[in-house]
């Protein structure tokens, strides 16, 4: 609680506490003078009671703004403000004829004294307020003679009213101290991850210029782009994960054995990964919704869709995966370059084993319910069609 | 998402249309590194790079005096998103065609600078020869697609279709792709070049062509209009 440098920032609890110290100072001078204007015929030394009425409100309107931010305030004004109040409730005692003191007329000051109390819980938290409401407390004793009942009723209402308001100060300045924190780490990540997209962007131009001057050099320059280019997109797809907490993105790069099988995953983000330099995946802009564990079956059928393209049609045959989101059914389709097959050869592949992948792609399709259509055109290359239909999909996961 | 052929075909030639004047291109890209390597190969190739700009502001800035034919745009600028350069580019008179050169993976972007009228779209990693190919058909008004920039048209028009029309709204009904062009467009998604997809399809490669530019002139139309009504819109509620 040092200095006053803090509570400069927008959210501060510190400024509109101080104003109402300073506030509360002056209601309750004015409840104190009203007051002691209704007992005055009672005191034997009204003039003196007036003279020190006088003097707590010259010093209370002085310090109006001295109490009302925590820079002027310090606390010596503190002391100075209590030792005041406790000479004015000694004073009532010597002031006051002493059968209205007996009576329960109220101290000089009355509640002025809690405005003390409220400055002090105000600066120092609860510890202080109780030991100024304690020392005012014992003066008002010792203005008494005597402990009264009302008396410690009120003293107990005042310690307990100070160390409740300094107690929430201290919790309400922790909570700011907290959230000034909270606010400088959340500044200093956007910076990070600012300076870390141009970062990261930067390398991502260069590896894609590597890619491309590397096709053109040819030779061993173009493997080395090659390999450029699939560091570029998985360098890519690592930033989108970052550095894009969305959620409809992030819960399908999840590990897909930990995940709720009925969960809807985005196909794309699970074909993404297959995409490479020779594999290219065209899909709509929006997520291609499919329950959990049909995107899981119907993303591992491309994947050895894709396998096969490697296997059968050569390292260098290029394969294009579209995804297609129809209102009835999900079709992906993947396409290579390779040779392909006649109408004829395509069933004595499948025999001789040839398309053996084809089979096991086949068997999960039928699982969900869906179709797996393989066709080739010699000089086209082959294809293989996969259409999972949404509703069967949905009621077969929903069991 | 991923790396791309060209999967349409036609054949590289000089940086001119026939017998004309050079092609007169503009690039537009933040880093130095590309701008230069595109703008050389351009020039090398008889183009003519009558302005480089490294933000979008200076691109639409100089874009009048520069009267660019083409138009080579990377969307990931540092000032003004790639689509808003677009879209102030086209309101140019005689608007430039737009070349939407960009790194992979910012399909969402890609779509909507073609929606807002770019030509073609090209990954960065496609070869010179691809490049200066795209730049020329750019220029005569050809489309330039990537099977990745069909796979998200198809997705596009499935997704108007879908959208429920509000009752009493003014809004036009959505595109709709006939049968053919939803052939022609997966094919091209599948990665086909257009003669390829000419001799499956027993088409004409240049009617395979033309389906394509189909495509994409609705989805522009169908945005302009949509930008209109919301224009009118937003202008009426303002009055009122």
């Amino acid at each position: 609680m040092g200095t006053g440098k803090r509570a400069t920032g927008v959210f501060s609890v510190e400024q509109p506490l101080w104003r109402a110290v300073a506030a509360f100072r002056l209601l309750t001078l004015l409840y104190a003078v009203g007051r002691y204007a209704g007992n005055s015929d009672h005191y034997a030394h009204p003039a003196a009671a007036w003279a020190y009425m006088a003097v707590l409100a010259v010093w209370t309107f002085a310090t109006v703004r001295v109490f009302s931010t925590k820079a002027r305030c310090g606390w010596w004004w503190l002391w100075a403000d209590l030792a005041l109040v406790v000479a004015g409730i000694l004073l009532t005692r010597s002031l006051d004829q002493a059968v209205s003191v007996d009576a329960n007329d109220v101290t000089l000051p009355t509640v002025r004294a809690a405005a003390t109390v409220l400055g002090f819980a105000v600066m120092g938290g609860w510890r202080p307020a109780a030991l100024a409401g304690l020392l005012v407390g014992v003066a008002n004793i010792g203005e008494r003679g005597r402990v009264t009942s009302s008396n410690a009723h009120n003293i107990v209402l005042l310690m307990l009213a100070g160390v409740a308001i300094g107690y929430v100060v201290e919790l309400a300045r922790a909570s700011e101290q907290t959230l000034a924190r909270a606010l400088e780490i959340q500044a200093a990540t956007r910076e990070r991850e600012r300076l870390a997209r141009d970062i990261h962007d930067g390398v991502l131009q260069v590896l894609a210029m590597v890619q491309r001057r590397g096709a053109e050099v040819g030779g061993e320059a173009e493997e080395i782009g090659r390999m450029a280019g699939e560091q570029e997109i998985a360098l890519r797809a690592l930033i989108a994960e970052g550095l894009v907490p969305n959620a409809s993105y992030e819960a399908p790069r999840r590990p897909l054995h930990h995940q709720d099988p009925g969960e809807p995953q985005d196909l794309r983000a699970l074909l993404t990964p297959l995409a490479g330099s020779r594999v290219t995946l065209s899909a709509p802009g929006t997520p291609v919704l499919l329950p959990g564990r049909a995107a899981d079956e119907l993303s591992a059928a491309v994947g050895a869709a894709v396998d096969n393209v490697r296997k059968h049609a050569g390292e260098r045959a290029h394969a294009w995966i579209l995804v297609e989101d129809e209102p009835g059914e999900v079709v992906v389709s993947v396409r290579d370059d390779g040779p392909g097959f006649t109408p004829d050869r395509l069933g004595q592949a499948e025999q001789e084993g040839r398309l053996g992948v084809s089979q096991s792609i086949r068997g999960r399709l039928r699982d969900l319910g869906g179709s797996a259509e393989i066709s080739s055109a010699a000089g086209q290359g082959t294809e293989v069609e996969l259409r999972v239909p949404r509703q069967r999909v949905e009621r077969g996961s929903g069991q | 998402m991923t790396s791309e052929g060209t999967g349409s075909g036609g054949t590289t030639g000089e940086g001119a249309v026939e017998g004309q004047q050079p092609i007169r291109v503009m690039v537009v890209d933040d880093h130095p590194m590309w701008r230069e390597a595109v703008a050389r190969d351009l020039g090398d190739a008889g183009c003519r790079v009558v302005a480089t700009a490294g933000d979008g502001r200076e691109a639409v800035r100089r874009a009048p005096a520069a009267a660019a034919d083409v138009v080579v745009l990377d969307l990931n600028l540092p000032d003004l998103p790639g689509v808003e350069v677009c879209r102030q580019l086209m309101a140019h008179d005689p608007a430039p065609r737009v070349l939407v050169l960009s790194a992979s993976g910012e399909h969402a972007d890609v779509l909507e600078a073609v929606k807002s009228g770019a030509t073609g779209y090209l990954v960065k990693s496609a070869s010179r020869e691809e490049l200066l190919d795209a730049v020329r058909r750019t220029a005569v008004g050809d489309p330039v697609f990537t099977p990745g920039l069909a796979g998200l048209v198809l997705g596009e028009y499935r997704r108007l279709a879908a959208e429920p029309v509000p009752a009493g709204s003014r809004s036009p009904a959505a595109p709709q792709l006939t049968e053919r062009e939803t052939e022609v467009l997966r094919l091209v998604a599948k990665g086909l070049a257009y003669r390829q997809i000419a001799d499956r399809l027993v088409l004409s490669p240049r009617t395979v062509q033309n389906h394509v530019q189909n495509t994409l002139g609705k989805l522009q139309l169908h945005n302009r209009v949509e930008l209109v009504r919301y224009a009118i819109e937003r202008g009426l509620d303002d009055e009122g």
